[in-house]
């Protein structure tokens, strides 16, 4: 655990994540223009408004801009025989290692945004922990999970 | 052997009371109704007619439950509308327990809960009421190469030459009257008499004086000691009740429990389904050096009571712990020396995560309610020695195969966990972490088919990169 994992994920999840957090901060741009609406009928002061104006434009610049660059730049993952190594985080970086044989299965998952840019994630459950490998290239994840369950069958002792 | 049997009648009792439990809070609303309407009689009626049915119910349901024992399997028929069969081979069953409750016991019976590997309890057969004789049969007939040998004498099983311990009626009466709850409100009292009238602003006493302008001082205080006397007697007695005679005995591959003053309690736990061992020490425990010992393990239904944490010694000295496990469960041990502790740059972290929300809290107090401050300020400096403790108290111990992690949030929790039985492990640093050469270690293990994750913040960074080593498949 003294060096980083040497694999990085697809660059395309930059993209994906991009879109996702467009897609979130309409929420609180429906919640500022309602509260335009309101000020207007009901006469209360626009500052309200006005600050949740900014606050939107602050959280949008943020989580479009620069949190997809920074959390891809920080994701890596290294597969050995015997265990998976997986670093992610921003503010917090987690190391994790999940060793093969504590491994109870393994799945891939599309939703339409990352189909959209061909790529899958990988999620990894032990017995008591899941573990996520979030945008990978749908044939490397593919290939990925059927790798690692070769790897994970080994005879497994009561949990 | 091999003939179909019944259980013993009295289980109709239990099918009874049962249904009528399940259904009762669904005609409760209606009933209310009805004696808002004045309908009372068909109420009486109707109540009666529902009876009626569930006895009825009920003696069907027992004519149709029939097991028997077969070569290697038990073979259980059952239901009343739907037939169903189940069989369940001997090799596949993981524990039998026989417990009794207070009916049980007035009719000499008991009940018999057998339980199979799998995560579906409802796989696994309950035997609600058959003769104690019976139940004792039958769980030496369906366990499977079991050597275990076992005389009945009088009121207690008696085994042959297993290492075994009793918990003592002292040890007991210790446990009930350090109980949790028996702790807060100790603590609660001991602030109220010593701090509470130069704490409070008059303001708030000149407006409850209103309406306790009748009631002396005096005899406030008398009801409200009443009061607390009465509630702790009463966590002693539901102490007594609970672990009385608790033993605990090691058997070649299970941990074997029985306890219980009215309702007698039998439990097995498989040693290949233990996952850690915990030690824990309450405040009040940890001040007179006394100790819980308790298990994890992987599934769930072999304690139902959801208070009981799968105990396995419900209160011992500190000191004892060590000859303890080396007794009952010797794969496991208690490190006394070369514990790790944490480094003094961690301090801040520990005081901060405890006492800045008190901190703000009582800076917004200072500003718009400036008479409560102090109250404000003893919270503030309660948090930080809390803090300040649960800095003291984290600190690891890696043993060959055995890591152990101690930690505090106002209790002392020491968890023993083997290497093979850790799901996964996490080293986390935040960018202040870095700073400073500090790291937070996340491990987990399986607990009641789910997670339960093990953290211990703040180690020094390349500690918690040698734990990861350690753990590490890939050397």
């Amino acid at each position: 655990m003294r060096n980083a994992p040497t694999e990085r994920i697809a660059t395309d999840a930059i993209k994906a994540w991009k879109v996702s957090a467009i897609m979130l901060s309409i929420i609180p741009l429906l919640i500022t223009i309602a509260l335009f609406v309101l000020a207007y009928y009901f006469e209360f002061s626009y500052w309200f408004a006005i600050g949740l104006t900014v606050f939107t434009i602050i959280e949008a610049v943020v989580t479009i801009v620069f949190i997809p660059k920074i959390r891809w730049n920080r994701w890596r993952y290294q597969i050995f025989d015997q265990e998976i190594y997986v670093q992610h985080g921003i503010l917090v970086v987690t190391r994790t290692i999940i060793p093969m044989i504590r491994i109870q299965h393994v799945d891939t998952k599309q939703g339409p945004i990352l189909k959209n840019y061909k790529l899958a994630s990988l999620t990894i459950s032990t017995a008591a922990t899941t573990h996520e490998i979030p945008a990978l290239l749908e044939e490397e994840a593919s290939n990925l999970r059927d790798q690692i369950s070769e790897l994970a069958r080994v005879e497994q002792d009561d949990v | 052997m091999f003939e179909p049997k019944r259980l013993h009648p009295v289980s109709v009792i239990f099918t009874t009371i049962q249904t009528f439990k399940q259904l009762i809070l669904g005609f409760l609303p209606i009933a209310i109704l009805a004696i808002g309407d004045g309908m009372f009689f068909y109420l009486v009626l109707g109540i009666g007619v529902l009876l009626l049915l569930i006895v009825g119910f009920s003696v069907l349901t027992w004519m149709r439950y029939t097991y028997q024992v077969e070569e290697d399997q038990l073979r259980i028929e059952h239901g009343v509308f739907i037939r169903k069969k189940r069989t369940i081979s001997k090799h596949r069953i993981q524990s039998i327990d026989l417990s009794q409750n207070i009916i049980h016991r007035l009719f000499g019976l008991t009940k018999v809960q057998i339980e199979t590997a799998g995560s579906d309890h409802k796989i696994d057969a309950a035997l609600h009421a058959v003769t104690l004789q019976e139940g004792k049969k039958l769980h030496d007939q369906l366990k499977y190469k079991q050597t275990v040998e076992m005389q009945r004498t009088d009121d207690q099983v008696e085994v042959v030459s297993y290492p075994s311990k009793q918990v003592s009626t002292k040890e007991l009466l210790i446990a009930g009257s350090t109980s949790a709850s028996f702790g807060f409100i100790i603590g609660l009292f001991a602030l109220g008499f010593s701090e509470l009238e130069v704490i409070i602003p008059d303001s708030f006493y000149n407006q409850a004086s209103a309406w306790v302008v009748n009631l002396t001082i005096q005899a406030m205080i008398v009801m409200a000691l009443t009061f607390f006397i009465i509630i702790w007697a009463l966590g002693i007695l539901v102490t007594l009740f609970q672990y009385w005679k608790f033993t605990i005995t090691r058997y070649e591959k299970e941990l074997f429990i029985t306890r219980g003053l009215l309702e007698k309690k039998q439990m097995t736990i498989p040693l290949k389904r233990i996952q850690a061992v915990g030690i824990k020490e309450t405040i009040i425990r940890q001040l007179f050096g006394f100790s819980t010992v308790y298990v994890e393990i992987a599934s769930g239904d072999i304690n139902n009571s959801g208070d009981m944490k799968t105990l396995v010694f419900p209160l011992m000295n500190r000191k004892n712990i060590h000859s303890f496990l080396a007794e009952i469960l010797p794969e496991y041990h208690l490190p006394i020396e070369k514990q790790m502790k944490l480094p003094k740059r961690a301090l801040p972290y520990y005081l901060v995560r405890t006492a800045f929300i008190p901190l703000i809290a009582s800076i917004i107090v200072a500003f718009i309610a400036v008479d409560w401050i102090a109250v404000a300020l003893i919270v503030f400096i309660l948090s930080a020695v809390i803090g300040y403790f649960q800095y003291r108290s984290a600190r690891y111990q890696l043993s060959n195969h055995q890591l152990m992690i101690q930690t505090r949030v106002l209790n002392k929790d020491i968890l023993l966990l083997k290497h093979h039985r850790l799901q996964s492990f996490a080293v986390k640093q935040h960018f202040l972490h870095r700073r400073h050469n500090l790291a937070s270690i996340d491990t987990a293990i399986l607990s009641r088919l789910a997670g339960r994750h093990v953290m211990l913040n703040e180690v020094d960074v390349e500690s918690a990169l040698q734990l990861a080593d350690w753990y590490s498949y890939e050397k």
